[in-house]
């Protein structure tokens, strides 16, 4: 099991490695940082959500955008580019399960995907409290309420969104287990990403009463198979704490992802041992 | 003793196009490979040596057919294990120095924490990787990248290894520098599978050699047995005079020999390029 | 079996993790503002998706907005409130979309559309009228709605009470919105005052004086200058009303 754990670990190492030096990361991580940091030139934009909301959502539409391109596709390029050079070959002819090598591939790029959500998350907060105290002021001379944002909530959003890219890379790794292209994988993967946004338009319909049992039936099994990415979504009540949430809700959500990850990489791993390399 | 590989009925099919078109690979190919040998498997492209050679590895499923590895079945751990494997025209993390690789991969192999270091130098130190060994993969030349990678398979110390294509797309001086590695790990008792088209360098460094055409084994045997002629002879005589020559085939006229041709011997380009530049190869 | 026993273990475990995703939908459901498809359903080749994705709603929200402006300068009548609807739609918890939405349509809509219809010359003044309420309806109908979403919901009662007052010429149903406007925490003061005059305009005399009176007594009084102007409008009434010198409001010492 040690053993194990290591090779695991060993395959997750060099898999960061090699991701972090892509400029495809470089790239994706400037352009989210650019867009965490410029949120506050583009507030004369802003119709009355109250500042801190709306550079909070271009930080989360920075992670948001971008982290799930980043999952789709840094995750199938780190699989394929494996393949594709055929160093799979030269690693999985030595004692090396294949599903250590799936489950070292995807830890690797989970961990890059930390990195990112951390980066952003970071340089949201810094700005989210730089604003906040200029408001601070303001709203002290004018003698009203000073809007606020959670910095323990922007951690926990953080979180969620780095379970939410888990999922996503997860899902798009077992794509690649079976696709024969690196852009079929992108394509289905960035569809699977698209399809788990709105899943949640069938998870309500259940929520709600049905006359048809048949239509009842496949939206349960739907809801079941391809995760609800919706839920993650909750970085309006956690960050600027207009609603807040209850930790045990979070702590839910939080488990739901890390059992969607689980349960793709185990279906990932399945299928990457029938495939002929 | 068991053997190196032993391979029993083995057929592969690949199903191709939409309509699952059959193609045989490998058809019904038996070969056992006897310990501590160098064996060559030879062919010509698209024959199903690689493919052959990936099923004994467990990358590929075979359609029928056993194949076991020093008497352990393939494709399991233990097999593996005990199996070092160079593929070919070899690709590494070109971001890796070429003694992180072979640390990388001793460490896959099982290699324990405490032996990994001395593991890693003796690789390198036979592939003659030392002074290159901290420079990144990327800066490699062909040669180089063979001779790490040659590192890589023997690092665990194997008692197989398995070699596809080692010298292609490699100059005469960097193949016979892997020649040389060959030799070496047949000296420490190793089995080497040597898988290549390149007639003349099997010739050189393996003892026994199967050839396989569109699927099946064709020839099976020891170097020795399948290439020599029983029915003719050479001599090779220094200092000869035309007198002497002609003494000397009267002489084997008289006993009912025929002389077919009387030439001078020749030395291979090979021997010759090797001469030349040795001292100046940077492989 | 032995073979299949896998597969049906990831399926388990598949099934397990959307047992436990649909427990946490429950959780954090109430924390995701609603879209509403249906509005959204016209605008969603327009970049609307990425909104719905989750992320930029408020950003999307907000460019969908600063999009309808420009269909608003045009006139076009459909592509405006379809873009200020999906506004309404990506970001419900904004008041200010609900709010002039609900005015756009219930004050604007109409004019354009007597425009269309070749100007006020020509079209009919009863047709006008009727434009003019259906526009109104509409717009009290997004007000609504919006009630049901936005945070801050008082402005849109206010909205709804003037295109009721404006525009139905609805005095029972202004007076009825002024009323819930003016009984929340945050009202305008104007609020209280324009519902008593649409009550007493309405012929609801004796109803504006006794809600006018209850409300300038519990709200108005106890703050710091008592609000005279409210008192000298009371008095009117009473005086209009006739009501006897007993049951006036007692005589306040600041009261001139």
């Amino acid at each position: 099991m040690q053993a194990s754990f290591q090779r695991v670990s060993w395959i997750a190492r060099v898999t960061f490695l090699e991701a972090v030096r892509q400029r495809f990361f470089a790239f994706l991580l400037i352009l989210g940082a650019a867009m965490a940091l410029s949120s506050v030139s583009f507030r004369v934009l802003d119709f009355g959500h109250g500042e801190l909301k709306f550079i909070a959502d271009f930080g989360f539409g920075g992670m948001f955008l971008f982290g799930s391109v980043l999952a789709v596709v840094m995750t199938a390029q780190l699989f394929f580019s494996e393949m594709d050079n055929r160093t799979a070959l030269t690693l999985l002819a030595k004692p090396l399960g294949r599903g250590e090598f799936l489950l070292g591939k995807f830890a690797g790029a989970w961990a890059v995907l930390g990195v990112f959500v951390a980066v952003l998350a970071g340089l949201l907060g810094a700005v989210l409290w730089a604003r906040e105290q200029e408001l601070l002021l303001l709203a002290e001379q004018a003698g009203k309420v000073p809007p606020t944002f959670s910095a323990a909530g922007l951690a926990q959003f953080a979180l969620l969104q780095w379970l939410r890219l888990g999922v996503v890379a997860s899902i798009v790794l077992a794509i690649s287990a079976v696709a024969r292209t690196f852009l079929y994988a992108v394509v289905v993967g960035a569809l699977a990403v698209v399809a788990g946004q709105l899943q949640w338009i069938a998870q309500d319909a259940i929520l709600k009463p049905s006359e048809s049992p048949a239509y009842e039936a496949v939206l349960w099994c739907t809801s079941r198979l391809l995760p609800n990415l919706q839920q993650f979504n909750i970085g309006d009540a956690l960050v600027l704490g207009t609603t807040g949430v209850p930790a045990d809700a979070v702590g839910a959500v939080a488990m739901a992802g890390a059992a969607y990850m689980a349960a793709y990489v185990f279906l990932g791993a399945l299928l990457f041992k029938r495939r002929e390399i | 003793m068991t053997a190196a590989i032993s391979v029993r009925h083995l057929t592969k099919d690949f199903r191709v196009g939409l309509r699952g078109l059959k193609l045989r690979a490998v058809d019904d190919v038996s070969l056992e490979i006897p310990r501590g040998q160098v064996y060559g498997l030879l062919g010509p492209n698209g024959c199903g040596k690689s493919t052959t050679l990936k099923i004994v590895l467990g990358l590929v499923s075979a359609t029928a057919g056993e194949v076991s590895i020093l008497g352990c079945p393939s494709a399991t751990p233990e097999a593996r294990r005990r199996t070092g494997f160079l593929p070919e025209a070899p690709y590494f993390h070109k971001f890796l120095t070429g003694r992180e690789l072979v640390r990388y991969c001793a460490q896959l192999s099982g290699v324990p924490s405490a032996d990994v270091a001395a593991a890693v130098e003796d690789a390198l130190g036979l592939a003659a990787m030392t002074d290159a060994a901290d420079r990144p993969i990327g800066t490699y030349s062909k040669g180089m990248l063979q001779r790490i990678g040659f590192a890589q398979a023997v690092v665990h110390d194997p008692e197989l290894v398995i070699l596809d294509e080692p010298t292609a797309g490699v100059d005469p001086v960097g193949s016979a520098a892997i020649g040389r590695m060959i030799h070496a790990m047949r000296g420490k008792g190793k089995t080497i599978v040597l898988c290549s088209h390149l007639l003349g360098q099997v010739e050189q460094v393996c003892d026994r050699v199967a050839i396989m055409d569109r699927g099946k084994l064709v020839l099976e045997g020891r170097v020795d047995d399948v290439l020599s002629r029983r029915d003719r002879h050479v001599l090779t005589v220094e200092s000869m005079s035309p007198a002497a020559r002609e003494a000397a085939e009267a002489t084997l006229a008289a006993h009912g020999a025929v002389v077919t041709s009387v030439t001078h011997p020749r030395r291979s380009l090979e021997d010759l390029f090797r001469e030349l530049v040795t001292g100046s190869r940077d492989a | 079996m032995r073979r299949f026993a896998p597969w049906l273990c990831a399926g388990l475990a598949l099934f397990a993790a959307g047992t436990m995703a649909e427990h946490a939908w429950r959780g954090v459901r109430p924390q995701i503002p609603e879209i509403g498809r249906k509005q959204l359903e016209p605008t969603l080749g327009q970049g609307v998706l990425l909104g719905i994705l989750g992320g930029l709603r408020t950003v999307v929200a907000d460019l969908t907005w600063i999009r309808s402006y420009v269909l608003w300068e045009r006139r076009d009548r459909a592509g405006c409130e379809a873009l200020m609807r999906a506004a309404c739609a990506l970001d419900p918890h904004s008041r200010y979309f609900w709010e002039n939405t609900g005015y756009a349509v219930g004050f604007d809509l109409a004019h354009w559309e007597i425009r269309r219809r070749g100007g006020y010359a020509k079209v009919p003044a009863e047709t006008q009228d009727r434009l003019f309420k259906a526009y109104a309806r509409r717009g009290i109908e997004i007000l609504e709605e919006g009630r049901g979403h936005a945070k801050v919901s008082t402005p849109l009662v206010l909205c709804a009470a003037q295109l009721a007052e404006i525009k139905l010429k609805d005095h029972r149903l202004a007076a009825s919105y002024y009323q819930t406007a003016a009984e929340a925490p945050d009202a305008p003061w104007y609020a209280a005052r324009i519902c008593a005059q649409t009550l007493w305009e309405d012929g609801r005399r004796e109803e504006a004086y006794r809600w006018l009176r209850q409300y300038w007594t519990t709200r108005m009084l106890p703050k710091e200058d008592g609000f005279p102007d409210d008192l000298q409008r009371l008095r009117m009434m009473e005086d209009v009303l006739g009501v006897r010198a007993g049951l006036r409001i007692p005589r306040q010492a600041w009261e001139n």
